[in-house]
């Protein structure tokens, strides 16, 4: 679908989430993304931008400053509201859930916004999924570290080969149900210790 | 029982974080999950879908929640009052020196700021005020801070500035001042940038100003939650634990900052004159929620055209200020 009349603002305290943001209404055939940094002077920036739609992650500490270009000041030019379709709480819990809410300009059909929420939804969860699989990743590598160090400990005290260092950890690992990675946390925590 | 509180890291919220703290929660059965919101509009929207079970909130949001003038539909209601006073005005150094009043005294410095107000709205250039949320108290105390000093509140503008960002748009010149609540005057009068102008207790005393609001869904964890808050409300009140709340506040884990601000920031400091938060109270008389001040907020809420003259919003009050809930809790006032 295609919504090349309108201009989206997307405002995240993350630039790489933000990124991927644009990239997916990009790609979606959003006509205008532009990314506004989440600073000082955001408020200067939207309204120069004039946006029918502002896409701002939950954690921003900027979204009280949409609120107060809501309808109820009568100071602001194009009023925006935040969009709260009271027909689709699964909708607003799913947006939400993903870290999103989103202002529209007055006037905006629900119908257009929706595509581009769930644009973001997408995004937004796919982005954690990456930063999750990345800490997973990351930890995988630390415990991977943490059992190459406990195992030439074992070698150097006790005579073992590889092989045998090795076994001895998940033997250990097994007979108290813990994980290696955490048998070999204490036997380096230990040597550390002693050593 | 676990309840999942939210709240924004500032010094009213400490009737929360001593229940939490010091076991005035636990006494009572319940285990409390404190998360620091990154904005009032987040911290709205996460009661209102049920991510958290109550919150400390700004007690014009929380009525303008449950009213569905702000934000996704909401069951919260209003079983107790967790502050009173504790917001002011802070004006820039240049602002501050160019209104030159004759005196502190409100009256003096609001219609020193109405003549440069007026100054600057002929040249084109209006001033610009900070404010923390369009249903806020702050809100409207800028703007009975101009009609003090006979000056129409359309003479500037006003936006709403995040209470990390006010140091920093006062210092750029962003705004030319800002109403916010305890610590966030002292830190930008320590900064050197602003000058603390009025109290907003000056202009609005003992008006209510955060609530603990609560999802109706609660039930039966609502009398014991009450009771945590309110005796941590009285021990926040009592001199004697000042300095032991102060060093509390001040962690990481809450409003991460100096001791020496958040002491400036709470009544008993000695600071800037005047201190910031010397009217801010907690405890006791002031957290019962009296009808009374949810239809001042209301006629706030008109003066300001959030709501249009004729309203039934009155009749819902008996409903979401919930007096009743208070009383059943047996704390006494």
């Amino acid at each position: 679908m295609t919504e090349t009349s309108l201009t989206v603002a997307v405002i995240d305290p993350s630039r790489a989430r933000a990124a991927i943001l644009e990239e997916g209404l990009r790609a979606s055939g959003v006509g205008r993304v532009v990314v506004i940094p989440d600073t000082a002077d955001l408020m200067e920036r939207v309204t120069a931008l004039k946006p029918d739609v502002v896409v701002i992650h939950l954690e921003s500490p900027s979204r009280d400053i949409l609120e107060q270009m809501s309808g109820v000041s009568r100071q602001v030019e194009r009023p925006v509201a935040m969009f709260v379709d009271r027909s689709d709480t699964t909708m607003m819990q799913a947006a939400v859930d993903a870290g999103i809410s989103a202002y529209v300009v007055d006037g905006l059909r629900a119908e257009r916004i929706k595509s581009i929420l769930d644009i973001a939804i997408l995004r937004f969860n796919a982005f954690a999924r990456l930063q999750r699989e990345l800490s997973e990743a990351r930890g995988e590598l630390a415990d991977r570290k943490l059992i190459e160090r406990a195992k030439g400990i074992l070698m150097s005290m006790k005579g073992l080969s590889e092989d045998e260092a090795y076994k001895q950890l998940r033997r250990k690992a097994m007979n108290e149900k813990r994980k290696i990675a955490d048998i070999a946390r204490a036997i380096v925590t230990t040597a550390d210790l002693l050593g | 029982m676990r309840l999942q509180l939210g709240y924004i890291p500032l010094c009213d919220a400490a009737p929360l974080i001593a229940a939490h703290e010091l076991g005035f929660a636990r006494a009572e059965g319940l285990d409390l999950d404190l998360t620091a919101e990154p904005s009032w509009a987040t911290l709205r929207d996460r009661l209102a879908l049920g991510h958290l079970d109550g919150a400390h909130m700004l007690a014009p949001l929380a009525l303008a929640s449950r009213l569905g003038l702000s934000g996704p539909p909401s069951d919260l209601i209003v079983p107790m009052q967790l502050s009173v006073n504790g917001n002011a005005i802070t004006l820039s150094r240049s602002l501050w020196d160019a209104m030159a009043p004759e005196s502190g005294a409100p009256i003096a410095v609001a219609r020193a700021f109405a003549r440069i107000a007026e100054e600057r709205r002929a040249t084109g250039r209006p001033l610009t005020l900070g404010t923390v949320h369009p249903f806020s108290c702050h809100s409207y105390q800028v703007r009975l801070f101009a009609e003090a000093g006979d000056l129409d509140p359309a003479a500037f503008r006003t936006v709403v500035v995040p209470p990390q960002y006010c140091v920093e748009t006062l210092a750029r010149g962003l705004v030319d001042g800002f109403c916010a609540g305890a610590p966030w005057n002292d830190v930008a009068a320590a900064a050197g940038h602003g000058r603390i102008a009025v109290l907003g207790s000056a202009l609005t005393p003992d008006a209510p100003e955060k609530v603990l609001a609560v999802s109706e869904r609660l039930d039966g964890a609502i009398l014991p939650l009450i009771r945590a808050v309110a005796r941590a409300g009285r021990w926040c009140a009592d001199p004697e634990n000042r300095s032991e709340l102060i060093q509390r506040l001040a962690r990481r884990t809450y409003l991460d900052l100096d001791a020496e601000i958040v002491g400036r920031a709470l009544p008993g400091g000695l600071g800037e004159q005047p201190i910031a938060g010397a009217a801010l109270d907690f405890g006791g008389a002031i957290q019962e929620p009296r009808p009374v001040d949810a239809r001042w907020l209301l006629a706030q809420m008109r003066a300001a055209c959030q709501i249009p003259d004729r309203s039934t919003f009155d009749d819902a009050i008996p409903t979401i200020y919930r007096a009743d809930l208070y009383g059943a809790a047996g704390v006494g006032s």
